[in-house]
């Protein structure tokens, strides 16, 4: 399969089965950071990889790109062995905090870019003056890099991602270290590669702009995945809480609401929040009534990717063997 | 032809970033100035000023241009992973033997330039002190050009897997020894152990020797060379850095970018 040949909601991205051992110590021992991870990405859809620092996401995009070699399964893009390179013409890659030639100026490295990319000399030249200009830095482009500032240098690294127009562009932590209004055009700036039809895979923690944006994610930790799946649907299946908001309740009868219901307690001056399974809301109701309390509100709250993120993370036990969610820990 | 277009684009760059080095320009201003100090030593002298002043200049000439290639060459991979540049080249459709070779390529034309600037001086002064400039000098030079080329090798060599500090100890080591490697030699066949000749034979042959780029003393007293003297040392230099680029290419594919 050719990315010209991709259809919508074809896989563009396959990883089944990816370890990854980093050697250490003379190479005698071992750390494995990937246990056998899978997941796909398919045509024109934005997909989050998230997961907590050190999870493996870096690992993980860095062995899309060839800058690292898997240990163990398989990894393509378009149909091509990620070793390969010759695909790479349509793909794009924004790595994390990116770093450039700083002796060159904004026009000068792109330029350098187009070439490496394949970009030919008739079209090099409008492509670089449209790139600068999309990214908002025609008037830095003939600045020296190192006169610019970080959310400068991310703006160059977006437009070095999509030079030689590339229809599957990946982004580690695209939002890090911008300030609101950079995280803004950004995210505007993703969807709007997603309307003109490119795949997006965007590492990131920053859950917000993931519920804002992505159509899928995947839940990294600790190497293995934990969750993968539209996001929509994850919110809805997440399970939902209700915040209830009582006063009039003894210390004691606080203290037995919390036990009975699991619920998480914060104080209101002289009313306390209570938060619950939104199944235990109608039993919660009659047991703050028949505990001489009064409901002052009850609501229902959706569920967040972050709360569903802390869940899988806190939920990350020892991985057991012979399964996805394998892990290995540290092997000799 | 394609690979060609993207190994020119990374030589280019690498010729780009070393032209806006400042360290290179300090370097080939000491050159120069050693150059331009040849010609007050010479005057000192009563006897074989032209030799004294040739002596000096063809020496600034090569160990300023190893000095170059060592100190540029031995950070040419290690920077571009230090500062992550290396992420979005090979992110491109460029494989790393490609890169590599682009790097090598870059910085040997970087230091053949640079070169050239000491030359142009070295004839400077050469006709203003009536020294004779020929063929055998214009040999010496080729030589010695082809040993520097072989000295980035060296370089990039040690820069594919270990660090500046310990890559510069490295290249220079193997400077030093390789000019050497020829006299160890004559010493071991000279000697009555069978295997001390044979280990110091093993030595030349592993080891480059760098006194076949050496026409100094040829250039200095006007010496004749034949095509030979040139092109089997040229032979020789190039096949050696192209097992020396091979074996960093081998290493540099299999490392890790972390």
């Amino acid at each position: 399969m050719s990315s010209t040949e991709a259809q919508h909601g074809d896989e563009i991205v396959r990883v089944e089965n990816v370890v990854k051992d980093f050697r250490s110590g003379f190479g005698l021992r071992k750390k494995r950071v990937l246990h056998g991870i899978s997941f796909s990405v398919r045509q024109g859809e934005i997909f989050g990889f998230v997961g907590p620092n050190g999870a493996g996401k870096t690992t993980t995009l860095k062995i899309l790109m060839g800058l690292i070699r898997s240990s163990g399964g398989s990894a393509s893009i378009l149909g091509h062995d990620v070793r390969e390179t010759a695909f790479r013409k349509h793909i794009g890659f924004l790595p994390e905090n990116p770093s450039f030639y700083d002796f060159l100026t904004g026009r000068e490295i792109l330029t350098f870019y187009a070439k490496l990319s394949g970009v030919s000399g008739s079209q090099r030249v409008e492509r670089v003056a449209t790139l600068l200009k999309w990214v908002g830095l025609t008037q830095a482009a003939d600045s020296r890099l190192r006169t610019y500032s970080k959310g400068m240098l991310q703006r160059v690294g977006i437009a070095q991602a999509l030079v030689h127009e590339p229809s599957v562009v990946f982004l580690d932590e695209p939002m890090s270290g911008l300030d609101p209004i950079g995280r803004v055009e950004i995210r505007d700036l993703i969807l709007r590669l997603r309307a003109e039809g490119k795949t997006v895979f965007m590492n990131t923690h920053i859950l917000p702009d993931v519920e804002m944006v992505c159509d899928r994610v995947a839940i990294i930790v600790q190497g293995c995945i934990r969750y993968q799946g539209d996001t929509q649907e994850l919110l809805v299946e997440g399970e939902r809480e209700t915040e209830l908001v009582a006063a009039g309740l003894s210390a004691h009868s606080v203290v037995d609401l919390e036990e009975r219901f699991a619920a998480r307690l914060r104080g209101l001056g002289d009313r306390i929040e209570l938060r619950f399974a939104e199944k235990n809301t109608d039993e919660m109701i009659r047991a703050v009534l028949d505990s001489g309390g009064r409901v002052v509100s009850v609501a229902p709250q959706r569920a967040s990717l972050e709360s569903l993120f802390l869940s899988a993370v806190e939920n990350a036990e020892a991985p057991e063997s012979g399964s996805a969610l394998t892990g290995m820990g540290e092997v000799e | 032809m394609i690979a060609a277009r993207r190994i020119l684009a990374i030589a280019m760059n690498t010729w780009r970033e070393a032209v806006r080095n400042k360290l290179l320009y300090t370097l080939l201003f000491f050159a120069l100035l050693l150059i331009a100090v040849s010609v007050f030593v010479a005057t000192l002298s009563y006897v074989e000023r032209e030799r004294i002043l040739q002596d000096i200049g063809i020496a600034a000439i090569r160990l300023f241009g190893v000095a170059i290639a060592v100190f540029v060459g031995v950070g040419l991979i290690h920077r571009e992973v230090d500062r992550r540049t290396v992420y979005t080249i090979l992110s491109k459709p460029l494989s790393r033997t490609e890169f590599l070779i682009g790097k090598y390529v870059g910085l040997v034309f970087t230091v053949w330039m640079q070169m050239g600037v000491m030359i142009v001086a070295f004839a400077g002064v050469s006709l203003a002190m009536d020294a004779p400039l020929g063929a055998v000098h214009a040999a010496a030079f080729a030589l010695t050009g082809v040993e520097l080329a072989l000295m980035v090798a060296v370089a990039t060599l040690f820069s594919a897997f270990t660090t500046p500090m310990l890559a510069s100890y490295f290249s220079v080591g193997v400077w030093v020894v390789g000019h050497l490697t020829r006299n160890l030699r004559d010493l071991g066949a000279a000697s009555d152990s069978g295997a001390v000749a044979a280990i110091t034979a093993a030595i030349h042959r592993v080891l480059p020797d760098l006194e076949a780029f050496n026409l100094s003393t040829e250039a200095v007293h006007g010496l004749a060379v034949t095509a030979s003297d040139v092109l089997l040392p040229v032979a020789y230099g190039a096949g050696y850095a192209v097992i020396l680029l091979v074996i960093a290419t081998l290493i540099f594919e299999r490392r890790d970018f972390r």
